[in-house]
């Protein structure tokens, strides 16, 4: 490299430059990406599409994207980076298929400058953390301003999301920007049970929406957590989007919520859960070793700046198979008895397995149990007492048995009892902090 | 030097755009004249034009800078003698530079004999020369122009008790061309001056000659029928004389102005110059190659004039709302330089007098397709003055010296028909032609290099254009071609250094050679020809096949 010819003899002939090695072992990006990316050049905005055989949506995403560019962000230099893993059904074709001028005739829209679509693969399997590296490394390189990722099923959206994210980056110095929609009162059950109410309780910061795939945030934040983040077992340990938010939280970022209107519901089936833990809990757990002096000094919450509503849930029916859920409550209990032993402590154990074999009727899971099975999950997470991947699977099982008493105690709920009883959940994990604080020093 | 006989002269002409009032004042009364303009010949020569516009210099009340005219064949007794002129077209010939001068048909001054005796009652022989109507209710649909002054286009003249009929100010009645003795007037006008050896006519305001109910009054095809009645009496009676349409049109609506050959040879492309003040600021091809796409196919006797700035505001009324708000918060945000719809201000100023910027925006002027117009003092980076009212502040003396009154007059500062440029930037302590040509790097030497470049070779000015279409977006690159030869233009909009992969693959086996410093460059092959260049800068090549 070009700084060695300017050292003396004995220097060049010294180790390497740490920045040199990394360099030359640094071959992430693509040249063909890198190439790409030079034709682009600076960019005030940036909108980023991980996608993984998403044909079926995503020409109605980009079309939404362009129009809210052109609507929204007329005068603004902005390129669309679509970082697929892999589609065999010609997703990257259409995102750098579509041209303005598929938009201009609906939207009546006219474009001032060149609006770049641009799409690389990246390794060999998706993951989201490879997909987010990608489009933070494009940020980086073009020295984005302000910045989006928005899901690629996220069809029929209004191109006002786009503003709604980038606005609070783009003219309020905002340096995250997560959403909050319209879901129907049993969606996110995940969401509402344990990731809101234990990043809250934890970090301090009430965001409703800490794991997202919609999201706003700044050029700066993006370089930073680019560089700080761990990115070397990224297939291990997936959900990026998570250790995003947090990172932005302990690093003292301005971070906001916007309401972005309804999400359209997705429809999962019981097998989508491990994988959807893996996703969401696994580096949350993770998160905690890192970040233990930040959120170990934490007390209570506080909420984040939000425009528009700060909940809004629906209440059409919803056809649950409460049956099933209690089945594989009580099935995983019985059969993961010997992996409980390991994790849990035998109170919690006991208490679990009394539940386990209630009636339906008189089926309760009370969220001072829930946070204490959770806050125990997370120690030994800690603490690796056993694999943990078997540990994030294990709670599978009994997050079914939660899930299934939330939905009971919220049956015939008002979205206003609904909202009361998350609340209820997120002050008994802010309750029971230094439970798990006892547990995470008594454990090291 | 002899005049280039060839009748398409105007496609290689370097065209200067000078009024009278502003170069140089021989007899010290504060007011540029004819033998004043004449004695700065040789410095025009020298800078390598070959043609100078002169704005009107007839008898004017000078309301709207001459645009009023009050007789068409005399002179303006503050510019000299209709013999000065005579003696400065001879001059101008006998350097080999032709003369282009105003004719604005479309309307008078109504200080004009003719219009004095058309008010003065219903039943004058040249009542019918203008155009009057009881009412202010006729042509509806016709757009005002000077939007910040005019409310209608319809003016009530108190002494003939009727409205007439005015496009531009009040005090400019149009003429009626409905009229057939108005026709057969100004074609004798114009043979006045052909005949006294001007080359060629700037025609004012051509789009509003006639007037007809339930239209915009524009472009009509009754217009089009008495420009070509001018064309065709022309090439009658005067071959190899020229006829420029000033028209601020679209360019399909600017298209019919050329017929089939048959009505101008030249026309201004106005949508162009703006997209190439955005292309700039947005460090974007997109607006130039657009408007250029949009272009149509002209007959192959004529060609398009092309400037950067002009006497006139940058005028955005063939931009988008969006393009126009764009503008104005990039070139003009300071309301104050905003007039009508457009910007009162000169190159140098609106370009942050940015050196790189000056040349990039004059090597596209001189290589894109058309003939190029330099407005008087952009050659040296001249400035404005915005305190002054309406466009004259991008009408100042020129400036010469850095001496008394910047060498533009002998007379007292305050006799001046307009204050100089006095700030420390611009002004003609700073800024003048005895300076710059004891500077060898000077922004007026590197005008007359590139002048003396475009004119080495025909095919700026003859030749076709093909755009290269590099991912890099803030490349404009394209290839001027005629017969044989080829010229490669590759422009950076950028004020970043930039990378470009060029697909040159149907130039294969061509050497460029770079057309300033004459160096030559890496052969061309098969894979995309990479270039760099630095913030704002601009390649032209030639294509040599050796």
């Amino acid at each position: 490299m070009r700084i060695v010819e300017t050292m003396s003899h004995d220097a060049a002939q010294a180790t390497p430059l740490l920045s040199e090695m990394k360099l030359a072992e640094d071959t992430f990006l693509t040249d063909d990406f890198v190439r790409q990316l030079i034709n682009v050049g600076e960019v005030d905005i940036l909108v980023g599409l991980p996608t993984h055989n998403n044909a079926k949506t995503i020409g109605s995403l980009v079309k939404s994207i362009q129009s809210g560019i052109l609507r929204w962000f007329p005068r603004e230099r902005a390129v669309i980076i679509n970082a697929d893993g892999g589609s065999r059904d010609g997703t990257p074709e259409l995102v750098t298929g579509i041209s303005i001028d598929d938009v201009r005739p609906t939207s009546n829209l006219n474009a001032l400058r060149t609006l770049h679509s641009i799409s690389t693969r990246y390794g060999n399997s998706p993951t989201s953390s490879a997909a987010m590296r990608t489009i933070l490394s494009a940020a980086e390189l073009l020295q984005a301003k302000a910045c989006v990722v928005m899901s690629p099923e996220s069809s029929g959206i209004e191109d006002e999301w786009l503003s709604r994210l980038l606005r609070p980056v783009r003219n309020e110095g905002f340096d995250l920007v997560t959403p909050i929609y319209r879901r129907h009162k049993f969606e996110g059950m995940l969401l509402t049970n344990l990731l809101y109410p234990m990043t809250r309780a934890l970090y301090g910061v009430r965001i409703r929406e800490p794991y997202t795939h919609d999201l706003g945030f700044s050029g700066r934040f993006a370089g930073e957590f680019l560089l700080q983040n761990s990115w070397e077992n990224e297939g291990d340990a997936d959900g990026s989007e998570l250790r995003f938010t947090l990172a932005a939280i302990t690093g003292h970022h301005r971070i906001c919520q916007v309401f972005l209107g309804e999400k359209e519901h997705i429809e999962r089936h019981a097998s989508d859960l491990v994988p959807a833990l893996r996703q969401t809990v696994a580096p949350l757990f993770s998160a905690l070793e890192p970040d233990f002096p930040a959120w170990s000094a934490v007390t209570g919450s506080q909420p984040v700046p939000t425009t528009g509503p700060d909940h809004e849930v629906s209440l059409d029916p919803l056809r649950v198979n409460r049956k099933r859920l209690r089945e594989m409550f009580s099935t995983g209990v019985a059969e993961l008895a010997s992996v409980f032993q390991t994790i849990l402590s035998p109170s919690t154990l006991t208490e679990l397995r009394g539940i386990a074999r209630m009636d339906e009727g008189e089926f309760r899971f009370p969220a001072e149990l829930w946070v204490r099975t959770v806050y125990e999950f997370a120690a030994s997470y800690h603490k690796s007492v056993i694999s943990r991947d078997h540990i994030i699977q294990s709670l599978a099982p009994l997050f079914r048995g939660r899930a299934l008493a939330f939905l009971v105690e919220n049956r015939t709920g008002s979205a206003e009892d609904v909202e009361n009883n998350i609340e209820a959940i997120c002050l008994e994990f802010e309750r029971l902090k230094p439970y798990l604080l006892e547990m995470w020093k008594s454990r090291e | 030097m002899p005049l280039n006989q060839d009748v398409l002269w105007y496609k290689d002409a370097i065209i200067y755009q000078v009024h009278v009032r502003t170069f140089y004042d021989s007899n010290g009364d504060g007011i540029g004249d004819f033998q004043g303009l004449e004695q700065k010949l040789g410095y025009l020569q020298e800078l390598g034009v070959n043609a100078i516009w002169l704005m009107p210099f007839f008898p004017s009340p000078l309301r709207d800078d001459g645009y009023d005219i009050a007789d068409y064949n005399s002179v303006h007794s503050s510019y000299g003698t209709l013999e000065d002129f005579r003696k400065l077209l001879d001059s101008a010939h006998s350097k080999g530079i032709r003369v282009i001068i105003e004719m604005v048909l479309n309307h008078t001054s109504d200080q004009h004999p003719w219009f004095q005796e058309s008010r003065s009652s219903s039943d004058n022989p040249r009542r019918d020369w203008y155009v009057w109507s009881d009412t202010d209710n006729r042509y509806q649909g016709t757009r005002i122009i000077f939007l910040d002054t005019e409310r209608s286009n319809w003016a009530w003249d108190p002494i003939s008790k009727a409205y007439y009929w005015h496009r531009f100010f009040s005090h400019q009645p149009d003429l009626n061309y409905d009229n057939p003795a108005v026709r057969e007037q100004m074609w004798k006008v114009m043979s006045f001056w052909l005949e006294m050896g001007v080359d060629a006519f700037r025609l004012d305001a051509v789009p509003y000659l006639v007037e007809r109910e339930g239209t915009n009054c524009e472009n009509l095809p009754e217009t089009h029928e008495v420009l070509k009645e001018l064309r065709r009496k022309l090439d009658e009676q005067f071959p190899g004389r020229m006829l420029l349409a000033e028209a601020n049109q679209w360019p399909a609506d600017l298209r019919p102005y050329f017929g089939d050959g048959d009505e101008f040879h030249m026309a201004f492309h106005f949508p162009l110059m703006p997209r190439m003040f955005m292309g700039l600021k947005l460090e974007d091809r997109k607006p130039i190659t657009e408007i250029l796409q949009q272009t149509p196919e002209i007959p192959p006797t004529c060609q398009w004039s092309l400037f950067l700035r002009n006497h006139d505001e940058l005028t955005l009324e063939m931009v988008t709302d969006l393009e126009r708000d764009y503008m104005y918060d990039s070139y003009a945000e300071d309301k104050t330089m905003r007039l009508n719809l457009g910007i009162r201000r000169r190159l140098a100023p609106l370009l942050d007098n940015d050196r790189r910027r000056i040349e990039l925006m004059n090597g596209m002027l001189m290589s894109l397709p058309g003939t190029p117009i330099i407005y008087y003092g952009d050659e040296i980076g001249m400035g404005d003055n915005i305190n002054l009212g309406d466009r004259n502040g991008v009408r100042t003396p020129m400036q010469w010296s850095g001496g008394w009154n910047g060498g533009f007059s002998a007379a007292e500062p305050d006799r001046l028909y307009a204050p100089l440029i006095q700030n420390p930037v611009y002004g003609y302590p700073a800024v003048n032609v005895l300076a710059q040509l004891g500077t060898g790097h000077s922004l007026l030497h590197w005008m007359r290099r590139i002048i003396a470049v475009r004119r080495s070779t025909a095919v700026f000015g003859r030749g076709s254009i093909e755009f290269i279409h590099p991912a890099n977006h803030r490349i404009l690159a394209y290839v001027r071609r005629l017969g044989n030869e080829a010229v490669l233009v590759v422009n950076n909009l950028s004020g970043a250094a930039q990378a470009v992969e060029l697909d040159l693959r149907r130039y294969k086996g061509n050497i460029p050679i770079e057309m300033f410093g004459r160096n030559i460059f890496p052969r061309v092959g098969e894979q995309p020809y990479l270039l760099t260049l630095g913030p704002y800068q601009f390649y032209w090549f030639r294509l040599r096949r050796i």
